[in-house]
C-alpha cells in the first residue's frame, strides 16, 4: 500500500527558472510531439516534455532500418525526422499545449544561421517554457555533434541562440567528446542556463549473413541501460565543472537509476528508451523518488541533488 | 483505444518448425482488436530483452488473443520459451488494420509464409460479415506449410510439393480474370508484396498490404519503423501496418 506520508514530499523543481511539477522529463525524440502515447500517458505527467528535435525545414530523416536492439541497449539512426518549424508551430505545439504540460522545444540546424533563425521563430511564443539546443545528434552529417564536440564552436552557437530567444536555454551535450568538462564550461560561459547530457553514444551493428550494417545509415546512436555508467560519469564530470543546473539522462529505467543521477549532481533527469519499454515509467519514477525522500528524511526531492559523498 | 495490460499466457505451443502459436487473456483488447492490428509485448519480469516486440494478431477467441510467430532472433527466441501461465506485458491493440468495405464483391486474401498470421483473423471477420472471400496461401515447400483452419484455400509452394507449383502471386494471377469487383489484402515477404502490388496496379485492383519493421515505441513517437512511401517516409506502427499498396514506394529494398 502507498505510504500516505509521501504526500508531504515536495517533488517540484525549478531549473533555469522553469517551474516543473517533478524532476522527470521526457527526453527529446522519444516522446514524439507529446501526444502519441495518449490516452495511455499524458504529457502533463512529466516535469516537462522536450519535443522531438525541430528544424527550420521539414526533415525526412535517415534511410531505414533505423532501430536495432543490442545487449542492454538500442541503436537508432532516426536522423532528426520532423515536420519542420512551420507545421510544428501551427499544428503539433497547439495540440500538445491543449494537454497543459510544461513544454521545452529541442532545436537543431545544419548551420549556425539556421539555428538562430529557428530560435527567433520560437522567441516569445506562449507555451514554450524553454529551448533545448541539440548540438549532440550523432546521426546527421551537418550540425548536430559537429557543433558539440568543439568548445569554441559550441560556445559561439550557444551565445548566438541565447541572444535570439527570451526563454531559458538548455544545451544538450554529447558524450562523444574528449573533455566533457571543457564543453560544459564553454557553453556555461556563453550563456547557457542549464545543460543536459548525455545524448547517444556512437555505435553500430553488423548483419553477418548479409555482411552489411544493420542500420540504413550505417552508424547510429546507442541508448538504454548499456550507456548508464557512461552517462553518470559525464553528468558527474560536467556537474563539477559548472554552476548552472545539470539535467541527467542516459539509460534511466527506474527510480533507483534516477536517484543515482541526482546524487551525482543532476537537478532533474530525462527518460527516453525507458518510455518505449514501459510507457508509464514516469509515474513509477516520481513515486519512487518520493519513497526515497521519505526513507532518507528529505522533504524536497531537490535535496537529493549532489548529495554524493566522496 | 490503446491499452497496456499484464496478461497471462493461456496456451503456447509449437505448431511447426520454429513457429509458435500463443494465446493470452485480455478481454478488453479482444473486444477491440480488428484484423491487421498488432500487439507490442514483452515479458513482465525483467530480463535480457529491452524493447517490446510487435506481433500481428492472428485471431481472437472469446477473451483470448492469439499471435503466431516464427523464431527469428533473440526476442522471439526468448518469448517462445515462456510457458503457459507466464505473465506478459502487452501494449495494444495498435496500428491501423484492414479496411473492409462492402463496395467490393470478392475479398481476395494473399498470405506468404508467416504472412499467414494476420490473414486468419481477417478471413474470420469477412466470414462473420458474410462477405465472399478467396484465400491464397503460399510457402516454400510442404514441410513449411502452417496449419490453418480456414477452409477452401488455394495453396501454392515454390517447389510444387503441395498444391500449385510456384509463388502464391502466380496462383493468384492465374485466376485474376475470374474475380468480380475484387479487393486484395496481402501479407508476406517484401518481394511477394511488391509483386502483388504491381499485379494489382496493372489490373486496377485495390490492394491493401500489411508491412513489418523493427519497432521501438509502437505508437508513432520515435519514427524508428518507417518505410518509404510515395511521398514521404511513413511509420509502420502508427500509419500502418496496413497500407493502400499505392502509398508505398516498391522500389526500396526491405530492411528486414
Amino acid at each position: 500500500m502507498k505510504d500516505i506520508r509521501t504526500k508531504n514530499v515536495d517533488v517540484s523543481v525549478e531549473i533555469a527558472g522553469i517551474k516543473m511539477r517533478n524532476p522527470v522529463l521526457a527526453a527529446s525524440g522519444t516522446f514524439g510531439y507529446g501526444t502519441e502515447y495518449l490516452p495511455l500517458v499524458s504529457p502533463a505527467l512529466f516535469g516537462a516534455v522536450i519535443t522531438k528535435t525541430i528544424t527550420l525545414l521539414p526533415r525526412a530523416g535517415n534511410k531505414p532500418p533505423r532501430i536495432y536492439e543490442t545487449p542492454g541497449g538500442m541503436l537508432n539512426s532516426i536522423g532528426l525526422a520532423n515536420v519542420g518549424a512551420k507545421k510544428f508551430l501551427a499544428e503539433k505545439l497547439p495540440e500538445l499545449l491543449s494537454r497543459h504540460p510544461v513544454v521545452i522545444v529541442n532545436i537543431a540546424g545544419n548551420t549556425m544561421e539556421e539555428y538562430v533563425e529557428l530560435a527567433g521563430l520560437l522567441k516569445g511564443r506562449p507555451g514554450i517554457s524553454g529551448i533545448e539546443l541539440n548540438i549532440s545528434c550523432p546521426n546527421v552529417r551537418q550540425g548536430g555533434v559537429a557543433f558539440g564536440s568543439d568548445p569554441v564552436q559550441a560556445a559561439r552557437l550557444t551565445a548566438l541562440v541565447k541572444k535570439a530567444i527570451d526563454q531559458p536555454l538548455i544545451v544538450k551535450l554529447s558524450p562523444n567528446v574528449a573533455d566533457i568538462a571543457a564543453i560544459a564550461r564553454a557553453v556555461e560561459q556563453a550563456g547557457a542556463d542549464a545543460i543536459s547530457l548525455i545524448n547517444t553514444l556512437y555505435g553500430m551493428a553488423v548483419d553477418i549473413e548479409k555482411q552489411k550494417p544493420v542500420l540504413g545509415n550505417v552508424t547510429g546512436g546507442l541508448s538504454g541501460p548499456a550507456v548508464k555508467p557512461v552517462a553518470l560519469y559525464n553528468v558527474f564530470k560536467a556537474g563539477r565543472a559548472v554552476k548552472i543546473p545539470v539535467i541527467g539522462l542516459g539509460g534511466i529505467m527506474n527510480s533507483a537509476d534516477a536517484v543515482e543521477f541526482l546524487l551525482a549532481g543532476a537537478a532533474a533527469v530525462q527518460i527516453g528508451t525507458a518510455s518505449f519499454v514501459n510507457p508509464g515509467t514516469v509515474k513509477e519514477i516520481v513515486n519512487g523518488l518520493k519513497d526515497y525522500c521519505l526513507k532518507k528524511g528529505y522533504s524536497k526531492v531537490s535535496q537529493i541533488t549532489g548529495k554524493l559523498a566522496l | 483505444m490503446m491499452l497496456e495490460q499484464k496478461a497471462t499466457i493461456t496456451s503456447h505451443q509449437k505448431i511447426a518448425p520454429r513457429v509458435f502459436l500463443m494465446a493470452f487473456a485480455s478481454p478488453q483488447m479482444a473486444a477491440q482488436a480488428s484484423p491487421g492490428q498488432f500487439v507490442h509485448l514483452k515479458p513482465s519480469a525483467p530480463g535480457p530483452l529491452l524493447l517490446r516486440r510487435p506481433f500481428s494478431i492472428n485471431r481472437v477467441e472469446g477473451k483470448n488473443i492469439f499471435i503466431m510467430y516464427r523464431v527469428v532472433g533473440r526476442g522471439t527466441s526468448l518469448i517462445s520459451s515462456l510457458p503457459k501461465g507466464t505473465e506478459i506485458d502487452v501494449l495494444g491493440p495498435l496500428g491501423n488494420g484492414f479496411e473492409i468495405s462492402r463496395k467490393y464483391q470478392e475479398h481476395v486474401l494473399l498470405a506468404g509464409g508467416m504472412g499467414l498470421a494476420p490473414m486468419q483473423f481477417l478471413a474470420g471477420r469477412l466470414k462473420a460479415m458474410k462477405l465472399e472471400s478467396r484465400f491464397f496461401y503460399g510457402c516454400s515447400c510442404k514441410k513449411e506449410l502452417l496449419p490453418c483452419p480456414t477452409p477452401g484455400k488455394v495453396i501454392a509452394t515454390d517447389d510444387g510439393s503441395c498444391g500449385h507449383k510456384g509463388f502464391v502471386t502466380d496462383a493468384f494471377l492465374s485466376r485474376i480474370d475470374k474475380f468480380k469487383k475484387p479487393v486484395v489484402y496481402a501479407c508476406g515477404p517484401w518481394p511477394m508484396l511488391r509483386r502483388t502490388a504491381l499485379i494489382c496496379r496493372q489490373h486496377h485492383i485495390d490492394c491493401q498490404v500489411s508491412l513489418e519493421a523493427f519497432m521501438a515505441c509502437g505508437v508513432g513517437a520515435c519514427q524508428g519503423c518507417v518505410v518509404k512511401g510515395v511521398k514521404e517516409y511513413v511509420t509502420v506502427c502508427r500509419q500502418g501496418p496496413v497500407f493502400d499498396s499505392r502509398e508505398i514506394d516498391w522500389e526500396q529494398e526491405s530492411g528486414l
